[in-house]
């Protein structure tokens, strides 16, 4: 029995969220195609009368665009693939089999999660000045992986518990050995979960700012966010330029994300709800 | 119950297996996790400055760092402003997010589809981006925010939000809110609808009203969910340190100071490594205090 109102209620407020929601983001591209005249003006109106291109040319043009997209990409690529790998073996260990230990490496790897990574800018710092990775991508790409790992075991795990073992058994029985097993039987069932792990793992790479923003000085090395960042100096910011490359830094994410979104909200409470 | 099911995949002899494949990414965590915080612990105890660095070596001192940040009354106003916020912004999220959830169900799908897409849209906008658009809409100068509120007959021409810490922080607050709103909606929707069907029908066929079935059979199942978005939010929120330094200019004056921007003041600032250490491990403390049942649960979980 549905009361009648609470419908109504409902779907009142749901368009009043879609408004307060999306309006930031609606103001973003808006702005991206206004013409300078118009962003700078002291009585910005909501829906632009008039479109240009100038902050996308502007912002394509300004230092250091090309140099900051082929660093994110490598060192997007380089995590993605690093920490996929090494994480695909372990949440097997976690999902599939019983060894003393098991319960300290769950809880490192869920610990590990808490740290604040602020409070380990510090030693990270030294640690990597001694090895001779400030400034470098490689050390950039060997943090990330690190504070992507345990995240990505644990959704890999996730994804593992919901395969049945009784299929693997099936394959044992028909006399596949358990690399067989795994290979034939596991792997292609947990592709799709690979898939989102990846895209989940290439968007906090892509994302992230503030290790980056301490590791790297030097302008050939920046990533997206720290182009990003350039845009405010001491002068001010540049408000249309800037909003144009935000609409480019977001599309990549906004893309994949909405490949994976209904596979992310599950595999973080997996589990949590028992049917 | 106590019999061994089919479940259990391993006889009795040693196997190798689990711990090499656990091996790399434990190596990996190792060095650039463990290492940083054996270092983290052992420059707490340590006066750490420019000498220091130079030299290449600390002086031991014990305690003397923490000794020394908790009698500083700064430290305690900065861990109480702290907490508020976490709170304020955890509270608002989960408030929000779990209203949200509860309502899409009950939403024309045509409305719930678009807002499923908002969310998204939302939840995959960079932090760096984010932060820049809702600077925007606040700045100083021609603010859209400032432009509706004077429609409205408001005179506050040129208004700079940031004078005042109180809507300083709402308009940072409301900016992590905003980022996590979607995750925690979107979560708590998708929990809501594995709630069994069978269970709802049977208890409304014992005579429940649908309060009843909300109040017991709904919230208790949806319970560790809840619990487990609060402890997240919470574990991310404590640590917000991007936001407040960006909106800030990179040079937060002290009333913005929270404890992640203090820690990094004090040692990136002030070059006094071994306090900005001590201050660090305080907070990664209170943070395992908060959300220590967040762990104990996660733990289970994993035991299954």
């Amino acid at each position: 029995m549905k009361r009648p109102n609470s419908s109504i209620f409902s779907n009142i407020s749901g368009m009043f969220a879609i408004v307060l929601m999306g309006f930031p983001v609606y103001w973003m591209v808006s702005t991206s195609f206004k013409p300078k005249g118009d962003i700078l003006s002291t009585n910005p109106t909501l829906f632009p009368h008039s479109f240009s291109l100038s902050n996308y040319t502007e912002a394509i043009t300004k230092e250091g665009f090309t140099q900051a997209l082929w660093n994110s990409v490598i060192v997007v690529v380089f995590t993605v693939a690093i920490s996929l790998f090494v994480a695909l073996f372990a949440s097997i260990a976690v999902a599939r089999m019983k060894f003393r230990g098991k319960r300290i490496y769950v809880a490192s790897i869920l610990l590990v999660q808490m740290l604040p990574l602020s409070a380990l800018l510090i030693p990270l710092y030294l640690l990597l000045s001694r090895l001779n990775l400030t400034d470098k991508l490689a050390g950039v790409v060997l943090t990330y992986i690190a504070f992507i790992l345990p995240f990505v075991v644990w959704t890999l795990r996730g994804f593992l518990i919901n395969i049945p073992v009784e299929l693997e058994e099936a394959a044992l029985v028909d006399g596949c050995t358990k690399p067989q097993a795994y290979r034939l039987v596991l792997f292609p069932l947990m592709a799709p979960g690979l898939v989102a792990t990846a895209i989940f793992a290439f968007i906090q790479a892509w994302n992230e700012f503030l290790l980056a923003y301490i590791l790297l000085s030097s302008q050939d090395k920046a990533t997206m966010p720290i182009w990003l960042a350039g845009f405010t100096n001491r002068f001010g910011t540049d408000w249309g330029p800037l909003m144009a490359a935000s609409t480019i830094t977001a599309i990549p994410v906004v893309i994949f994300f909405s490949l994976i979104q209904d596979k992310i909200a599950t595999g973080v409470t997996a589990g949590a709800v028992k049917g | 119950m106590s019999t061994t099911l089919a479940r259990t995949t391993s006889p009795r002899r040693f196997k190798p297996w689990p711990y090499l494949l656990i091996a790399p990414s434990l190596i990996a965590l190792g060095i650039i996790l463990g290492f940083p915080v054996y270092k983290l612990i052992s420059l707490s105890f340590e006066r750490y400055g420019l000498a220091e660095i130079i030299a290449g070596k600390g002086t031991f001192i014990g305690l003397e760092n923490y000794r020394e940040t908790l009698k500083d009354p700064e430290f305690w106003r900065i861990l109480r402003r702290t907490l508020l916020f976490t709170f304020g912004m955890v509270s608002v999220s989960i408030v929000v997010g779990g209203w949200l959830a509860h309502l899409m169900v009950k939403m024309h799908p045509g409305i719930r589809k678009a807002l499923n897409g908002v969310l998204i849209l939302v939840w995959a906008m960079p932090q760096l981006v984010s932060i820049s658009v809702w600077r925007w809409l606040f700045s100083f100068d021609f603010s859209i925010v400032t432009a509706l509120i004077n429609s409205l007959g408001f005179e506050m021409d040129n208004h700079n939000y940031f004078v005042n810490t109180f809507s300083g922080f709402m308009i940072i607050g409301g900016c992590v809110a905003w980022g996590a709103l979607p995750f925690i909606t979107i979560s708590i929707y998708a929990a809501l609808t594995q709630v069994p069907k069978d269970l709802i029908e049977a208890a409304e066929i014992d005579g429940a009203n649908s309060r009843q079935v909300f109040r017991n059979i709904i919230l208790p199942m949806l319970l560790p969910v809840y619990i487990i978005l609060i402890s997240l939010s919470t574990i991310w929120d404590f640590q917000v340190f991007s936001h407040i330094w960006i909106f800030l200019d990179s040079r937060p004056s002290a009333e913005y100071y929270t404890m992640a921007i203090y820690a990094f003041q004090k040692s990136f600032g002030l070059s006094e490594y071994g306090m900005g250490a001590a201050i660090s491990l305080i907070m990664i403390f209170a943070l395992i205090g908060v959300t220590g049942y967040y762990l104990r649960q996660m733990m289970r979980m994993g035991d299954e």
